[in-house]
């Protein structure tokens, strides 16, 4: 590990300043991630801010939705009553990951920014990952790809974004709030697909910090699921996963549907093709086939994860079925 | 207080283990643990090519290159050749490259990180050369890599006459298995400390399982006799025999990068390293035709089972002997046929891990015989039951079964235990609806114990029990401890033969210049043939007491400790020993390959329970049921840990460790990506002994390590073929296989439902 300097400012504004020293800064929440990347020689921060002693870890009723702060656990989120009753997607999506010592420990802020587990990321004995060290190719287009992206990749990259609790978020139309500037940023404008600079995960500028993520008030939250297929019950990240939720008419006719992928792109992805194909329709098996299959029409196999593409189909459809019995 | 008549006193009882206490406060000294001073870390550069000639290294610039230690084929003192079977792999590579991961140079440095850099400014120029990797294109033969055809070894076992049958045969069935390479992933990784003195030679300690192979494999390496290397076993983190062979080669780097340096130089791999480069279990492919009758007998068996060592011997050769002999399973047939051949990749050589080539073999046979019985319009217990060898009757090597066998009524009771029909009959009825599937499905098979044919009687071990003053006895044997119990079972055995109590039993760690070699810690070999020694010296000394008049019979373990100190004060030191000798009746051809393969053979019958669910192509395991027969059980809480322990490694090798190979190397290294299960993937394992005692085994013991590790895999595809209605021939079965299968059914269907449109 490189030697650092840490700091633990008591204010937002003090972190905000603290961070405007350059680019080899770091904010810290839980550390689940950094200090593994930092283990591993991935991250060489010269500055670590420890923000655990901001006023950052309330759980509020916020807009008629739920304000929640960024330094909220990922157990206390999940356990929350409002969550619970609320957005049970999201509370399901976060028991869905890790492990219940690391969710104790990982922050929402913090699981905001996890980084891909693409294992030639992870590695810097591998030479070429264009995110870690841009320009110097991609391991993972020639290597072993089984979990890696079907959507949305470039030539450049072809990670995913591993986070279960951002596919729920991205369903619910989360929005992130940010400090340094004051700015709101949508769940589906916070990350981004690799294109030409794959070394930039999300649209957040250097030095801001997230303070809270909001939750929009959704009368039919409770018509969700969060439904994941991963390699073991413990300690894997999805191979896919799918968020739904859903209003419906009475009638059993799809008013609206909101449904995000994990584990397909480099950022959870909005089925929206899916979305569109199902609104006004009440959802039987070929409506369902056909919305899903329009959504992966782009989707791009390599030559171990091309099975994902009829997996992450056949998740759409169960997805659907089984947030339709539910709530 | 126990009466002295109650039976056992310490044999099958779950005594605390020996090494618990360190081991759970942190006190064991694994070799990582140990420091030296001025020791230097060494590194190996590796080929990164499967195939090719050495045209020249050169070494980057950065680095201060003359503060390191540099070992390359030409510094070697002596045979640069890691002795085993077939002498035929370098420690270094000298010229040429015959896979990705072989050592090519060695570095040592005080500092860790540098080393670790410097590793990578080694550049080394090569002449590539064609390459092989699978079965198939080493049998082709297109490309020489080894010997003249690329085979390690054949073997052929004729029993009877196959040919003859074919004609008279009422159904002749076929199939193909096959079965993909597993690592072993013990918690240690691999690791050695050497140092070099010029008066004592080369002293090792660290991680393994067999010292005198790790001693064998030096003494030529520096041209030094026995005396002068030194190899001492340190605390081991798990091996599952690839600690067999393996540590000869990363303590023969250590020991060549401290005799260059003259300092104390440690060798530790990484995950990463452990994983690419040691050993690993053997793919196979098998090829049944079984010849029935009507009636549901078999007639002839025609077998042929190839195994891909990997580009070195090592000991596939003994590998392929274990899968040849096992390959006809539990069952009986006059004409039996099994034509064997271990062939040469560019991969790293594959090697020793629990099961030894059976779980290969039997994964094809207990696939196999569901099929016949499908065919036969039998169930498969039914079968089963009509062919299991029993008490009389004589394997594939003619090896006639004298003891007990009963295996109808063994696999009645695990079929009982597990609500086998009850299941059945659920299943199908549940199995109409839905998109999760359940299925029951079961193997029937053994594993013989110790040493193939005539291994035990070359092997000539030797144990020594030695009583000290303080009235404690010492076991002295070269018997490894590395997590599966050998020094309690050790102690209990003697402690029970010697009539003391087990806390006064000492198991010596093992190290070359102290113990007395008693052959490798291997085979399912430790209780049955080594706990068989211990009890013989324990017997002789307990002998020598009474003779000397110094104890009477119904003596107290405190009476027994007095004795002791008494003889040693009186007489002077009290010591035996026990050699190995073959019980009597015992043959084996090797040339024929016939006649008594093994001591004794444990049996098994395993149940497992599933859940496809056929939108996702996982697969969860409900419930395990493991019965089996492995002679007296020594300690219960020891013998039920290691079936859940093999259960739990045979789960991992049917559904989810694969090996991606990408030019004859490991493309997942890591334990991110080669998948294992954990605790939150297991059914609850179910395990149950039945207890007939072997009367040449320690107290009545059979091998029970390897046993676990055979049966489960073909279990749990045949439930996932009761499940499904697809027959799996192939492991690990992935979701991907699954849902791939699934795919292609359902597109018939709908390409059926077009044309009826």
């Amino acid at each position: 590990m490189t030697p650092f300097t840490y700091s633990c400012p008591k204010t937002i504004e003090e972190a905000i300043v603290a961070a405007e020293s350059g680019p080899d800064v770091r904010f810290i929440g839980g550390g689940t991630n950094l200090i593994d990347l930092m283990k591993m020689g991935v991250e060489h921060p010269r500055r670590i801010i420890d923000l655990n002693k901001l006023p950052l870890k309330m759980i509020e009723e916020h807009n008629g939705g739920l304000r929640i702060g960024a330094l909220v656990s990922n157990t206390d989120a999940a356990n929350h009553p409002l969550v619970r009753s609320r957005y049970p997607v999201l509370s399901q999506a976060i028991l869905a990951g890790a492990t219940q010592q690391l969710r104790n420990k990982a922050t929402m802020g913090g699981n905001l920014l996890q980084r891909t587990r693409c294992y030639y990321f992870y590695d810097p004995s591998f030479e070429e990952c264009n995110k870690r060290r841009p320009g110097s190719g991609c391991a993972a287009i020639k290597g072993y790809n089984r979990i890696h992206a079907i959507l949305g990749a470039s030539d450049q990259c072809i990670a995913v974004q591993p986070s279960d609790m951002c596919v729920a978020l991205l369903a619910l139309d989360a929005v992130v709030q940010v400090d340094g500037p004051p700015r709101s940023i949508p769940m589906r404008d916070f990350h981004r697909l690799p294109g030409s600079t794959p070394q930039i995960d999300t649209n957040l500028q250097p030095g801001q910090l997230i303070t809270a993520i909001d939750l929009p008030p959704i009368p039919y939250g409770r018509r969700s699921v969060y439904i994941k297929v991963r390699d073991r019950n413990s300690f894997a990240f999805a191979l896919v996963s799918v968020a739904t939720v859903l209003d419906t008419r009475p009638d059993g006719v799809i008013r609206k549907a909101h449904i995000a992928l994990g584990g397909v792109a480099m950022k959870p992805w909005r089925a929206t093709k899916a979305e569109q194909l199902l609104a006004g329709k009440k959802p039987d098996e070929n409506t369902l086939r056909a919305a899903a299959g329009a959504e992966l029409q782009p989707a791009k196999g390599y030559r171990d994860n091309a099975f994902k593409i009829e997996l992450a189909k056949r998740c759409i459809i169960r997805s659907v079925q089984s947030a339709l019995r539910a709530g | 207080m126990y009466s002295k008549s109650m039976e056992p006193r310490i044999v099958g009882t779950a005594v605390p283990r020996k090494e618990a206490a360190a081991k759970v406060t942190g006190t064991a000294q694994y070799v990582d643990d140990v420091s030296l001073p001025g020791m230097l870390h060494g590194v190996t550069v590796r080929s990164g090519h499967p195939r090719a000639l050495i045209r020249h290294i050169h070494f980057g610039d950065g680095i201060p290159w003359h503060e390191f230690t540099i070992v390359t084929a030409r510094d070697i003192p002596g045979r640069n050749i890691v002795t085993l079977i077939f002498d035929d792999q370098p420690f270094l590579a000298d010229g040429e490259i015959n896979h990705p991961e072989e050592p090519v140079l060695l570095l040592a440095h005080e500092n860790k990180d540098m080393v670790r850099r410097a590793r990578q400014h080694v550049f080394i120029d090569y002449d590539p050369l064609p390459a092989i990797f699978d079965i198939d294109e080493a049998l082709q033969a297109k490309t020489i890599i080894w010997g003249e055809d690329n085979v390690f070894k054949r073997y052929c076992i004729e029993k009877g006459d196959v040919d003859a049958v074919w004609s008279q045969a009422d159904f002749i069935v076929e199939g193909e298995y096959s079965t993909e390479a597993q690592e072993q992933l013990y918690i240690e990784p691999q690791g050695m400390l050497a140092t070099w003195d010029p008066e004592t030679g080369i002293t090792v300690r660290g991680s393994m399982q067999c010292p005198f192979y790790v001693q064998k494999a030096l003494m030529p390496l520096f041209n030094l006799p026995a005396e002068k290397v030194r190899v001492i076993q340190q605390e081991t983190g798990g091996a599952f025999g690839g600690k067999e062979e393996y540590p000869s080669m990363i303590a023969g780097h250590a020991a060549l990068l401290a005799w260059k340096s003259g300092r104390p130089v440690k060798m530790i791999y990484d995950r990463e390293e452990d994983m690419a480069a040691t050993t690993k279990r053997h793919p196979s492919r098998t090829r049944h035709r079984t010849a029935v009758s009507r009636d549901g007998r078999l007639l002839a068996m025609d077998i042929e089972f190839i195994i891909d060592g990997g580009a070195y011997a090592t000991l596939s050769s003994v590998v392929l002997s274990r899968g040849t002999i096992h390959a006809a399973g539990p069952y009986r047939c006059d004409n039996i046929r099994v034509r064997s051949t271990a062939v040469a990749t560019n991969t790293p050589p594959h090697g020793a891990f629990r099961g030894f080539g059976a779980p290969q073999s039997l994964f094809a046979i207990e696939r196999h015989m569901n099929k016949v019985a499908r065919t036969l319009g039998l169930t498969p217990e039914e079968f089963r039951r009509r062919n299991f060898l029993r008490q009389g009757d004589s394997t594939a090597t003619g090896q006639l079964i004298k003891q007990p066998l009963d295996l109808a009524r063994l696999q009645q009771r695990a079929l009982q235990l597990a609500g086998y029909a009850d299941k059945l009959e659920r299943f199908s009825r549940l199995n109409r609806e839905g998109t999760r599937k359940k299925g029951i499905g079961f193997s029937t098979f053994m594993h013989g114990a110790g040493f193939t044919g005539s291994g035990e009687r070359h092997l000539q071990s030797v144990v020594h029990l030695e009583a000290r003053a303080d009235g404690t006895v010492c076991v002295l044997s070269s018997m490894t401890e590395m997590g599966q119990g050998t020094n309690t079972i050790l102690a209990q055995i003697a402690a029970e033969a010697l009539g003391t109590s087990y806390e006064q039993v000492q198991v010596l760690r093992p190290d070359t210049a102290q113990v007395p070699n008693s052959g490798p810690t291997v085979a399912s070999r430790t209780a049955m043939v080594i706990g068989r020694l211990v009890q013989s010296a324990a017997l002789s000394l307990k002998e020598k007491l009474l003779q000397a008049a110094l104890l009477q019979p119904g003596y107290t373990p405190e009476q027994f400790q007095s004795a002791c100190r008494e003889y040693i004060c009186s007489i002077g030191p009290l010591k035996t020993s026990a050699q190995y000798e073959e019980p009597p009746g015992v043959h084996w051809d090797d040339e024929k390959y016939r006649g008594e393969a093994y001591g004794a053979f444990s049996w098994a019958v395993h149940v497992a329970e599933v859940t496809v669910d056929t939108v996702t192509g996982e697969i969860q395991l409900d419930d395990f049921v493991a019965l089996q027969e492995v002679g007296r059980v020594l300690n219960p809480v020891l013998a039920r840990g290691q079936i859940e322990g093999g259960v739990a490694q045979a789960i991992g090798y049917a559904l989810y460790e694969k090996v991606v190979w990408r030019d004859g190397g490991m493309a997942n290294n890591q334990m991110t990506n080669y998948i294992m299960p954990t605790a939150m993937d297991l059914p609850p394992i179910r395990v149950y002994f039945e207890e007939i005692p072997y009367e040449h085994g320690a107290m009545g013991a059979k091998g029970i390590g390897e046993l676990p590790m055979d049966g489960p895999a073909p279990a749990i595809l045949n439930a996932v073929e009761n499940a499904l209605g697809i027959s799996f021939c192939h492991i690990p079965l992935l979701p991907e296989d699954v849902l791939s299968e699934l795919s292609v059914a359902r597109e018939a269907a709908l390409d059926l439902a077009g044309s009826v449109v």
